[in-house]
Protein backbone atom coordinates (compact mmCIF):
# COMPACT_ATOMS: atom_id res chain seq x y z
CA UNK A 1 0.00 0.00 0.00
CA UNK A 2 1.67 3.16 -0.91
CA UNK A 3 2.30 5.69 1.61
CA UNK A 4 0.01 8.89 0.64
CA UNK A 5 1.20 12.26 1.24
CA UNK A 6 -1.32 13.45 4.51
CA UNK A 7 0.01 10.80 6.20
CA UNK A 8 1.73 11.69 10.00
CA UNK A 9 4.68 10.08 10.79
CA UNK A 10 4.43 9.48 14.41
CA UNK A 11 6.49 7.48 17.18
CA UNK A 12 5.61 5.05 19.64
CA UNK A 13 5.93 7.08 23.20
CA UNK A 14 4.49 4.44 25.26
CA UNK A 15 3.22 0.91 25.57
CA UNK A 16 1.06 -0.25 28.43
CA UNK A 17 -0.72 -3.32 29.16
CA UNK A 18 -4.34 -2.81 29.68
CA UNK A 19 -5.93 -6.97 29.85
CA UNK A 20 -4.50 -10.06 28.69
CA UNK A 21 -4.84 -9.36 25.34
CA UNK A 22 -4.90 -5.91 24.84
CA UNK A 23 -2.41 -3.11 24.67
CA UNK A 24 -2.48 0.33 24.54
CA UNK A 25 -0.38 2.21 22.39
CA UNK A 26 0.20 6.12 22.74
CA UNK A 27 1.41 7.89 19.51
CA UNK A 28 3.53 11.63 19.33
CA UNK A 29 5.14 13.37 16.60
CA UNK A 30 9.01 12.92 17.23
CA UNK A 31 9.74 16.71 16.79
CA UNK A 32 6.45 17.43 19.91
CA UNK A 33 4.20 19.07 17.18
CA UNK A 34 0.99 19.27 18.35
CA UNK A 35 -1.50 16.53 16.41
CA UNK A 36 -4.63 16.85 14.65
CA UNK A 37 -7.63 17.34 16.39
CA UNK A 38 -10.22 15.16 17.19
CA UNK A 39 -13.86 14.10 18.64
CA UNK A 40 -14.92 11.44 20.40
CA UNK A 41 -15.87 8.45 17.99
CA UNK A 42 -12.96 9.63 15.41
CA UNK A 43 -10.53 6.73 14.26
CA UNK A 44 -6.97 6.83 12.79
CA UNK A 45 -5.43 4.34 9.98
CA UNK A 46 -2.96 3.42 10.97
CA UNK A 47 0.00 2.29 8.38
CA UNK A 48 3.03 -0.01 10.23
CA UNK A 49 6.76 -0.37 9.29
CA UNK A 50 5.67 -3.78 7.08
CA UNK A 51 3.06 -1.60 5.17
CA UNK A 52 -0.03 -3.28 6.62
CA UNK A 53 -2.64 -0.89 7.60
CA UNK A 54 -5.31 -1.06 10.15
CA UNK A 55 -7.84 1.40 11.60
CA UNK A 56 -8.04 1.96 15.57
CA UNK A 57 -10.39 4.07 17.57
CA UNK A 58 -8.95 7.06 19.52
CA UNK A 59 -9.11 6.12 23.09
CA UNK A 60 -7.20 8.40 24.83
CA UNK A 61 -8.11 12.48 25.60
CA UNK A 62 -9.05 14.69 23.31
CA UNK A 63 -7.84 17.37 24.58
CA UNK A 64 -4.36 16.20 25.19
CA UNK A 65 -3.13 16.85 21.70
CA UNK A 66 0.43 15.84 22.60
CA UNK A 67 -0.53 12.28 21.93
CA UNK A 68 -2.95 9.75 20.01
CA UNK A 69 -4.00 6.02 22.31
CA UNK A 70 -5.00 3.80 21.02
CA UNK A 71 -5.63 0.25 21.86
CA UNK A 72 -5.45 -3.19 20.22
CA UNK A 73 -6.66 -6.53 20.91
CA UNK A 74 -4.38 -9.72 19.77
CA UNK A 75 -6.00 -11.84 17.39
CA UNK A 76 -3.99 -14.76 16.66
CA UNK A 77 -6.11 -16.09 14.31
CA UNK A 78 -6.25 -13.17 11.71
CA UNK A 79 -4.46 -11.66 9.21
CA UNK A 80 -1.61 -10.36 11.47
CA UNK A 81 -1.62 -6.87 12.58
CA UNK A 82 -2.45 -7.17 15.90
CA UNK A 83 0.15 -10.00 15.84
CA UNK A 84 2.92 -7.93 14.70
CA UNK A 85 1.83 -4.89 17.06
CA UNK A 86 2.22 -7.36 20.17
CA UNK A 87 4.92 -8.69 19.35
CA UNK A 88 6.84 -6.70 17.37
CA UNK A 89 6.26 -2.87 18.28
CA UNK A 90 8.06 -1.15 20.77
CA UNK A 91 8.41 2.53 22.22
CA UNK A 92 10.57 4.16 19.65
CA UNK A 93 8.34 2.31 16.82
CA UNK A 94 7.88 4.54 13.68
CA UNK A 95 4.24 4.44 12.28
CA UNK A 96 2.40 6.46 9.82
CA UNK A 97 -0.96 7.95 10.65
CA UNK A 98 -3.74 9.62 8.20
CA UNK A 99 -5.32 12.34 10.74
CA UNK A 100 -8.36 11.39 12.70
CA UNK A 101 -11.77 10.98 10.63
CA UNK A 102 -15.06 10.67 12.82
CA UNK A 103 -17.85 8.17 11.36
CA UNK A 104 -19.25 7.96 14.67
CA UNK A 105 -19.65 11.17 16.25
CA UNK A 106 -21.88 11.82 19.20
CA UNK A 107 -24.87 13.96 18.08
CA UNK A 108 -27.02 16.12 20.40
CA UNK A 109 -29.53 13.77 22.44
CA UNK A 110 -31.80 14.42 25.57
CA UNK A 111 -29.29 11.16 27.30
CA UNK A 112 -27.02 8.70 26.31
CA UNK A 113 -26.33 5.24 26.60
CA UNK A 114 -23.15 3.76 25.53
CA UNK A 115 -22.89 0.03 25.09
CA UNK A 116 -19.73 -1.77 24.59
CA UNK A 117 -17.87 -5.19 24.53
CA UNK A 118 -14.76 -6.18 24.84
CA UNK A 119 -12.62 -3.91 22.78
CA UNK A 120 -15.38 -2.11 21.06
CA UNK A 121 -14.42 0.07 24.54
CA UNK A 122 -12.50 2.19 22.65
CA UNK A 123 -14.52 4.99 20.71
CA UNK A 124 -16.87 5.07 23.63
CA UNK A 125 -13.94 5.51 26.44
CA UNK A 126 -13.55 9.56 25.63
CA UNK A 127 -17.22 10.02 24.61
CA UNK A 128 -18.10 8.69 28.25
CA UNK A 129 -15.56 10.95 29.34
CA UNK A 130 -16.85 13.93 27.60
CA UNK A 131 -20.21 13.55 28.11
CA UNK A 132 -19.44 13.05 32.11
CA UNK A 133 -17.19 16.32 31.55
CA UNK A 134 -20.37 18.19 30.05
CA UNK A 135 -22.54 16.75 32.75
CA UNK A 136 -24.60 15.27 30.20
CA UNK A 137 -27.05 12.56 31.61
CA UNK A 138 -25.37 9.30 30.65
CA UNK A 139 -24.50 5.37 31.08
CA UNK A 140 -22.86 2.78 30.29
CA UNK A 141 -22.71 -0.80 30.12
CA UNK A 142 -19.72 -2.54 29.20
CA UNK A 143 -19.49 -6.16 28.52
CA UNK A 144 -16.43 -8.07 29.15
CA UNK A 145 -15.75 -12.04 29.46
CA UNK A 146 -13.80 -11.66 32.70
CA UNK A 147 -13.92 -9.70 35.34
CA UNK A 148 -10.14 -10.14 36.49
CA UNK A 149 -9.30 -9.25 32.74
CA UNK A 150 -11.14 -5.86 32.44
CA UNK A 151 -9.13 -3.27 30.14
CA UNK A 152 -8.88 0.40 31.77
CA UNK A 153 -9.97 -0.91 34.92
CA UNK A 154 -9.08 2.49 37.05
CA UNK A 155 -9.99 4.74 33.98
CA UNK A 156 -13.70 3.33 33.91
CA UNK A 157 -14.13 3.54 37.38
CA UNK A 158 -13.06 7.01 37.64
CA UNK A 159 -16.19 7.75 35.84
CA UNK A 160 -18.16 6.53 38.94
CA UNK A 161 -21.58 4.93 38.93
CA UNK A 162 -22.57 5.95 35.21
CA UNK A 163 -20.47 2.59 34.15
CA UNK A 164 -21.86 -0.72 34.74
CA UNK A 165 -19.27 -3.49 34.25
CA UNK A 166 -20.91 -6.59 33.15
CA UNK A 167 -19.31 -9.89 33.68
CA UNK A 168 -20.49 -12.66 34.59
CA UNK A 169 -20.04 -12.50 38.50
CA UNK A 170 -20.32 -8.21 38.71
CA UNK A 171 -22.82 -7.09 37.47
CA UNK A 172 -24.16 -10.46 35.79
CA UNK A 173 -24.49 -11.00 31.68
CA UNK A 174 -25.50 -8.04 29.90
CA UNK A 175 -29.25 -8.78 28.50
CA UNK A 176 -29.57 -6.32 25.94
CA UNK A 177 -33.46 -7.14 25.26
CA UNK A 178 -34.19 -6.46 28.78
CA UNK A 179 -31.91 -3.23 28.30
CA UNK A 180 -33.62 -2.14 25.44
CA UNK A 181 -36.71 -3.58 25.70
CA UNK A 182 -38.69 -0.06 25.98
CA UNK A 183 -37.68 2.50 22.85
CA UNK A 184 -37.20 5.59 25.30
CA UNK A 185 -37.22 8.68 22.36
CA UNK A 186 -34.49 11.26 22.69
CA UNK A 187 -32.01 8.65 24.09
CA UNK A 188 -28.84 8.52 21.80
CA UNK A 189 -27.40 5.12 21.78
CA UNK A 190 -24.18 4.48 20.96
CA UNK A 191 -22.85 0.73 20.59
CA UNK A 192 -19.27 -0.84 19.43
CA UNK A 193 -18.54 -4.51 19.78
CA UNK A 194 -17.53 -7.89 17.98
CA UNK A 195 -20.01 -8.30 15.65
CA UNK A 196 -22.39 -10.40 17.15
CA UNK A 197 -23.16 -7.95 20.17
CA UNK A 198 -23.53 -5.31 17.29
CA UNK A 199 -26.51 -7.65 15.95
CA UNK A 200 -27.40 -7.85 19.42
CA UNK A 201 -28.01 -4.26 20.25
CA UNK A 202 -29.36 -4.00 16.36
CA UNK A 203 -32.44 -6.51 17.09
CA UNK A 204 -33.19 -5.25 20.37
CA UNK A 205 -34.03 -2.05 18.95
CA UNK A 206 -35.68 -2.71 16.00
CA UNK A 207 -39.20 -1.14 17.54
CA UNK A 208 -37.31 2.39 18.72
CA UNK A 209 -37.59 5.52 16.66
CA UNK A 210 -35.44 5.55 13.83
CA UNK A 211 -32.08 7.67 14.26
CA UNK A 212 -31.51 6.20 18.02
CA UNK A 213 -28.73 3.84 17.31
CA UNK A 214 -25.44 5.00 16.49
CA UNK A 215 -22.85 1.87 15.07
CA UNK A 216 -18.99 1.15 14.80
CA UNK A 217 -18.53 -1.71 13.49
CA UNK A 218 -15.37 -3.79 12.99
CA UNK A 219 -16.11 -6.69 10.94
CA UNK A 220 -18.44 -6.18 7.98
CA UNK A 221 -21.48 -7.68 8.57
CA UNK A 222 -22.61 -10.75 6.29
CA UNK A 223 -24.42 -9.69 3.25
CA UNK A 224 -25.55 -11.81 0.54
CA UNK A 225 -24.42 -10.93 -2.36
CA UNK A 226 -25.30 -11.00 -6.49
CA UNK A 227 -22.64 -12.99 -8.26
CA UNK A 228 -20.05 -10.64 -9.41
CA UNK A 229 -20.62 -9.69 -13.42
CA UNK A 230 -18.10 -6.89 -15.20
CA UNK A 231 -19.52 -3.42 -15.76
CA UNK A 232 -18.28 -0.14 -16.59
CA UNK A 233 -18.03 3.39 -14.49
CA UNK A 234 -18.32 6.40 -15.97
CA UNK A 235 -16.10 8.64 -14.22
CA UNK A 236 -18.01 11.82 -14.87
CA UNK A 237 -15.56 14.51 -13.54
CA UNK A 238 -12.88 12.85 -14.99
CA UNK A 239 -14.79 11.71 -18.33
CA UNK A 240 -13.48 8.51 -18.13
CA UNK A 241 -14.92 4.81 -18.50
CA UNK A 242 -13.08 2.24 -16.26
CA UNK A 243 -14.16 -1.47 -16.93
CA UNK A 244 -14.38 -3.20 -13.43
CA UNK A 245 -14.17 -7.04 -14.58
CA UNK A 246 -15.70 -9.70 -12.32
CA UNK A 247 -12.79 -11.10 -10.23
CA UNK A 248 -11.78 -6.94 -9.56
CA UNK A 249 -13.25 -4.87 -6.83
CA UNK A 250 -14.42 -1.05 -8.33
CA UNK A 251 -12.37 0.32 -6.27
CA UNK A 252 -9.36 -1.28 -7.68
CA UNK A 253 -10.22 -0.77 -10.83
CA UNK A 254 -10.61 2.98 -10.55
CA UNK A 255 -7.27 3.08 -8.35
CA UNK A 256 -5.40 1.42 -11.13
CA UNK A 257 -6.25 4.27 -13.66
CA UNK A 258 -4.58 6.30 -10.42
CA UNK A 259 -8.50 8.12 -9.84
CA UNK A 260 -8.34 9.88 -6.65
CA UNK A 261 -10.50 7.73 -4.48
CA UNK A 262 -8.70 5.75 -1.63
CA UNK A 263 -9.30 3.14 0.35
CA UNK A 264 -8.81 1.69 3.80
CA UNK A 265 -10.40 -0.91 5.67
CA UNK A 266 -11.25 -2.43 1.80
CA UNK A 267 -14.03 -4.51 3.58
CA UNK A 268 -17.05 -1.81 3.68
CA UNK A 269 -16.74 -0.67 7.37
CA UNK A 270 -14.82 2.35 7.61
CA UNK A 271 -16.28 4.98 4.93
CA UNK A 272 -13.18 6.32 3.42
CA UNK A 273 -13.75 4.74 -0.39
CA UNK A 274 -16.98 6.77 -0.87
CA UNK A 275 -17.92 8.19 -3.97
CA UNK A 276 -21.05 9.88 -5.26
CA UNK A 277 -23.37 7.84 -7.78
CA UNK A 278 -24.87 9.58 -10.34
CA UNK A 279 -26.61 7.73 -12.19
CA UNK A 280 -27.15 3.74 -12.67
CA UNK A 281 -27.68 1.14 -9.46
CA UNK A 282 -26.12 0.16 -6.75
CA UNK A 283 -25.78 -3.08 -4.88
CA UNK A 284 -24.79 -1.99 -1.62
CA UNK A 285 -22.49 -4.52 -0.04
CA UNK A 286 -21.03 -2.18 2.84
CA UNK A 287 -21.73 -2.40 6.42
CA UNK A 288 -22.46 1.39 6.56
CA UNK A 289 -25.19 1.71 4.30
CA UNK A 290 -28.91 1.93 5.43
CA UNK A 291 -30.65 2.90 2.82
CA UNK A 292 -31.14 0.64 -0.44
CA UNK A 293 -31.85 3.66 -2.72
CA UNK A 294 -28.70 5.70 -1.07
CA UNK A 295 -26.63 7.64 -3.66
CA UNK A 296 -23.60 6.95 -1.92
CA UNK A 297 -21.50 3.68 -2.09
CA UNK A 298 -18.37 1.96 -0.93
CA UNK A 299 -16.58 0.79 -4.02
CA UNK A 300 -14.30 -1.52 -1.81
CA UNK A 301 -17.30 -3.88 -1.81
CA UNK A 302 -20.33 -2.36 -3.78
CA UNK A 303 -20.75 -3.09 -7.59
CA UNK A 304 -23.22 -1.76 -10.45
CA UNK A 305 -26.47 -3.98 -10.65
CA UNK A 306 -26.59 -3.19 -14.12
CA UNK A 307 -23.87 -3.03 -16.99
CA UNK A 308 -22.63 0.74 -16.14
CA UNK A 309 -22.70 3.12 -13.42
CA UNK A 310 -21.95 6.65 -14.04
CA UNK A 311 -20.01 8.31 -10.46
CA UNK A 312 -18.98 12.03 -9.47
CA UNK A 313 -15.43 11.28 -9.65
CA UNK B 1 27.92 -37.77 -17.31
CA UNK B 2 31.49 -36.75 -18.08
CA UNK B 3 32.43 -33.32 -16.78
CA UNK B 4 34.28 -30.62 -18.45
CA UNK B 5 36.35 -29.95 -15.35
CA UNK B 6 38.13 -31.41 -12.81
CA UNK B 7 35.16 -32.78 -10.81
CA UNK B 8 36.43 -32.98 -7.30
CA UNK B 9 35.95 -35.62 -4.83
CA UNK B 10 34.51 -35.36 -1.19
CA UNK B 11 37.91 -35.64 0.31
CA UNK B 12 39.63 -33.44 -2.14
CA UNK B 13 36.52 -30.64 -1.53
CA UNK B 14 36.89 -30.99 2.44
CA UNK B 15 40.58 -30.51 2.25
CA UNK B 16 40.37 -27.56 0.31
CA UNK B 17 37.54 -25.96 3.10
CA UNK B 18 39.37 -27.04 6.36
CA UNK B 19 37.40 -28.77 8.58
CA UNK B 20 34.03 -27.42 9.77
CA UNK B 21 34.42 -25.56 12.73
CA UNK B 22 32.42 -26.09 15.80
CA UNK B 23 30.40 -22.30 15.96
CA UNK B 24 28.98 -22.99 12.00
CA UNK B 25 27.08 -26.11 13.68
CA UNK B 26 26.50 -24.27 16.54
CA UNK B 27 24.56 -21.66 15.22
CA UNK B 28 22.15 -23.59 13.53
CA UNK B 29 19.06 -24.31 16.05
CA UNK B 30 15.84 -26.58 15.55
CA UNK B 31 13.53 -24.26 15.49
CA UNK B 32 12.79 -20.84 15.42
CA UNK B 33 14.60 -18.13 18.21
CA UNK B 34 12.56 -14.66 19.15
CA UNK B 35 15.07 -13.31 17.05
CA UNK B 36 14.29 -15.42 13.88
CA UNK B 37 10.59 -14.86 14.00
CA UNK B 38 11.26 -10.90 14.31
CA UNK B 39 13.77 -11.30 11.24
CA UNK B 40 11.02 -13.07 9.49
CA UNK B 41 8.04 -10.25 10.47
CA UNK B 42 10.01 -7.83 8.45
CA UNK B 43 10.98 -10.31 5.63
CA UNK B 44 8.54 -9.36 2.97
CA UNK B 45 11.06 -11.72 -0.17
CA UNK B 46 12.22 -15.11 0.13
CA UNK B 47 13.69 -17.95 -2.14
CA UNK B 48 11.87 -21.36 -1.89
CA UNK B 49 13.94 -24.65 -2.96
CA UNK B 50 12.40 -27.69 -3.79
CA UNK B 51 13.61 -31.05 -5.43
CA UNK B 52 11.45 -33.82 -6.70
CA UNK B 53 12.32 -37.18 -5.27
CA UNK B 54 14.78 -37.78 -7.50
CA UNK B 55 16.73 -34.96 -6.95
CA UNK B 56 16.06 -32.28 -9.78
CA UNK B 57 15.59 -28.63 -7.86
CA UNK B 58 13.53 -26.08 -8.67
CA UNK B 59 14.15 -22.46 -6.56
CA UNK B 60 11.83 -19.73 -6.97
CA UNK B 61 11.17 -16.31 -5.40
CA UNK B 62 8.40 -15.39 -3.18
CA UNK B 63 7.35 -11.89 -2.24
CA UNK B 64 4.52 -10.00 -0.56
CA UNK B 65 4.11 -7.69 3.14
CA UNK B 66 6.49 -8.33 5.39
CA UNK B 67 5.63 -10.88 7.81
CA UNK B 68 4.46 -13.20 5.17
CA UNK B 69 5.99 -16.02 5.73
CA UNK B 70 4.04 -16.26 9.17
CA UNK B 71 4.98 -18.28 11.42
CA UNK B 72 2.17 -20.26 13.78
CA UNK B 73 4.19 -21.00 15.92
CA UNK B 74 7.78 -21.13 16.81
CA UNK B 75 8.08 -24.64 14.34
CA UNK B 76 5.74 -24.45 12.14
CA UNK B 77 5.75 -21.83 8.88
CA UNK B 78 2.85 -20.82 6.28
CA UNK B 79 3.43 -19.55 2.95
CA UNK B 80 0.31 -18.28 1.18
CA UNK B 81 0.38 -19.14 -2.78
CA UNK B 82 -0.35 -15.99 -4.24
CA UNK B 83 -1.17 -15.09 -8.13
CA UNK B 84 2.12 -15.73 -10.80
CA UNK B 85 2.90 -18.91 -9.54
CA UNK B 86 0.47 -20.77 -11.86
CA UNK B 87 3.40 -23.11 -12.81
CA UNK B 88 3.34 -24.55 -9.54
CA UNK B 89 6.44 -26.41 -9.77
CA UNK B 90 7.30 -26.18 -6.36
CA UNK B 91 3.86 -28.09 -5.27
CA UNK B 92 4.70 -30.89 -7.70
CA UNK B 93 8.30 -31.35 -6.27
CA UNK B 94 6.90 -30.69 -2.57
CA UNK B 95 4.07 -33.50 -3.51
CA UNK B 96 6.68 -35.48 -3.94
CA UNK B 97 9.45 -34.51 -1.78
CA UNK B 98 8.25 -32.65 1.15
CA UNK B 99 11.79 -31.44 1.92
CA UNK B 100 12.48 -27.64 1.63
CA UNK B 101 14.52 -24.74 2.13
CA UNK B 102 14.09 -20.94 2.37
CA UNK B 103 16.34 -18.12 1.70
CA UNK B 104 14.61 -14.92 3.48
CA UNK B 105 15.89 -11.65 3.04
CA UNK B 106 15.25 -7.79 5.24
CA UNK B 107 16.00 -5.33 2.56
CA UNK B 108 18.68 -3.04 3.70
CA UNK B 109 19.96 -6.11 6.01
CA UNK B 110 23.13 -8.15 4.46
CA UNK B 111 22.38 -11.31 6.74
CA UNK B 112 19.92 -13.61 5.32
CA UNK B 113 17.85 -15.92 7.58
CA UNK B 114 18.09 -20.06 6.36
CA UNK B 115 15.43 -22.16 7.26
CA UNK B 116 15.28 -25.74 5.90
CA UNK B 117 12.45 -28.54 6.85
CA UNK B 118 9.32 -30.39 5.42
CA UNK B 119 6.55 -29.68 3.58
CA UNK B 120 3.39 -29.94 2.41
CA UNK B 121 0.20 -27.99 0.72
CA UNK B 122 -3.31 -27.22 2.47
CA UNK B 123 -6.15 -25.71 1.80
CA UNK B 124 -7.28 -25.77 5.51
CA UNK B 125 -10.21 -22.96 5.37
CA UNK B 126 -9.47 -21.19 8.73
CA UNK B 127 -5.74 -20.88 7.39
CA UNK B 128 -6.58 -19.06 4.13
CA UNK B 129 -8.91 -16.88 5.95
CA UNK B 130 -5.66 -15.89 8.02
CA UNK B 131 -3.71 -15.20 4.69
CA UNK B 132 -6.10 -13.30 3.31
CA UNK B 133 -4.75 -9.86 1.00
CA UNK B 134 -6.55 -7.19 -1.16
CA UNK B 135 -9.61 -9.40 -0.66
CA UNK B 136 -8.06 -12.60 -2.36
CA UNK B 137 -8.13 -15.82 0.20
CA UNK B 138 -5.19 -17.63 -1.27
CA UNK B 139 -6.51 -21.25 -2.36
CA UNK B 140 -3.78 -22.98 -1.11
CA UNK B 141 -0.94 -22.62 1.37
CA UNK B 142 2.39 -24.62 2.05
CA UNK B 143 2.88 -25.09 5.36
CA UNK B 144 6.58 -26.17 6.76
CA UNK B 145 8.06 -27.99 9.64
CA UNK B 146 10.81 -26.20 10.42
CA UNK B 147 14.00 -28.60 11.01
CA UNK B 148 16.65 -26.18 10.90
CA UNK B 149 16.95 -22.35 11.41
CA UNK B 150 19.95 -20.65 11.17
CA UNK B 151 21.02 -16.59 10.14
CA UNK B 152 23.51 -16.97 7.19
CA UNK B 153 26.96 -14.10 7.36
CA UNK B 154 26.55 -11.26 5.26
CA UNK B 155 29.52 -11.40 2.95
CA UNK B 156 27.29 -12.69 -0.12
CA UNK B 157 25.56 -9.40 0.16
CA UNK B 158 28.16 -7.59 0.81
CA UNK B 159 30.28 -8.87 -1.99
CA UNK B 160 27.32 -8.57 -4.16
CA UNK B 161 26.38 -4.85 -2.80
CA UNK B 162 23.00 -5.70 -3.43
CA UNK B 163 20.94 -3.00 -1.54
CA UNK B 164 23.17 -0.24 -3.17
CA UNK B 165 21.33 2.38 -4.54
CA UNK B 166 23.37 2.74 -7.82
CA UNK B 167 23.47 -0.83 -8.64
CA UNK B 168 19.90 -0.22 -9.59
CA UNK B 169 21.84 0.77 -12.71
CA UNK B 170 22.65 -2.64 -13.90
CA UNK B 171 18.52 -3.89 -14.60
CA UNK B 172 19.29 -0.84 -17.61
CA UNK B 173 21.45 -3.30 -18.94
CA UNK B 174 19.68 -6.51 -19.60
CA UNK B 175 17.08 -6.82 -22.05
CA UNK B 176 13.20 -6.63 -20.92
CA UNK B 177 11.32 -9.26 -19.61
CA UNK B 178 9.09 -9.00 -23.23
CA UNK B 179 12.09 -9.52 -25.19
CA UNK B 180 13.66 -12.64 -23.22
CA UNK B 181 10.32 -14.40 -23.85
CA UNK B 182 10.09 -13.45 -27.21
CA UNK B 183 13.81 -14.61 -28.25
CA UNK B 184 12.58 -17.96 -25.94
CA UNK B 185 10.18 -18.50 -28.26
CA UNK B 186 11.55 -17.32 -31.34
CA UNK B 187 9.53 -14.33 -31.59
CA UNK B 188 10.06 -11.03 -33.24
CA UNK B 189 10.67 -7.22 -31.19
CA UNK B 190 7.32 -6.37 -31.62
CA UNK B 191 5.83 -9.08 -29.92
CA UNK B 192 8.36 -8.37 -27.06
CA UNK B 193 7.07 -5.02 -27.02
CA UNK B 194 3.57 -6.55 -26.49
CA UNK B 195 4.58 -8.43 -24.13
CA UNK B 196 6.30 -5.50 -22.30
CA UNK B 197 2.56 -3.38 -22.63
CA UNK B 198 1.03 -6.21 -21.44
CA UNK B 199 2.92 -7.19 -18.73
CA UNK B 200 3.11 -3.27 -17.18
CA UNK B 201 -0.75 -3.79 -17.20
CA UNK B 202 -0.79 -6.73 -15.49
CA UNK B 203 1.02 -6.64 -12.71
CA UNK B 204 -0.94 -4.07 -11.32
CA UNK B 205 -2.97 -7.18 -10.16
CA UNK B 206 -0.93 -8.38 -7.39
CA UNK B 207 -3.11 -10.58 -5.64
S1 LIG C 1 -12.35 1.23 2.12
FE1 LIG C 1 -13.48 1.17 3.94
S2 LIG C 1 -15.48 1.33 3.20
FE2 LIG C 1 -14.35 1.15 1.42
Amino acid sequence: MARDRGMLRLVVTRMSRESAGIVSIELADATGRPLPAWEPGAHIDVQLITRMQRQYSLCGDPADLRSYRIAVLREDFSRGVSMYVHDFLHVGSVVHVRPPRNLFPVLPASEYLLLAAGIGITPLLPMARSLSRARAPWAMNYAVRDEANLPFASELESLGPAVTINAPGRAGRLDLAALLAAPHPGLGVYACGPARFIDGVVDAMGHWPSGSLHLERFEPKPVVALPNAPFTVHCARSNLDVEVPAERTMLQAITDVDLPVTGSCLRGVCGSCAVRVLDGEVEHRDSLTTDPDSRVMYPCVSRARAARLTIDV
Amino acid sequence: MASRFAALTEAEVRASLGEIEKPTTDKILDHLDRSCLTFLAHSPFCCLSTSDSAGNCDCSPRGDYPGFVRALDDRTLVLPDRLGNRLADSFTNILDNGHVGLLCFVPGMIETLRINGSAYVTNDPSLMAMLEQDHVVPQLATVIEVEQAYLHCGRALLRSRLWDDEMHDLATEVPSAGTMWAEASGLDADVARAIDEASVAGYKTLY
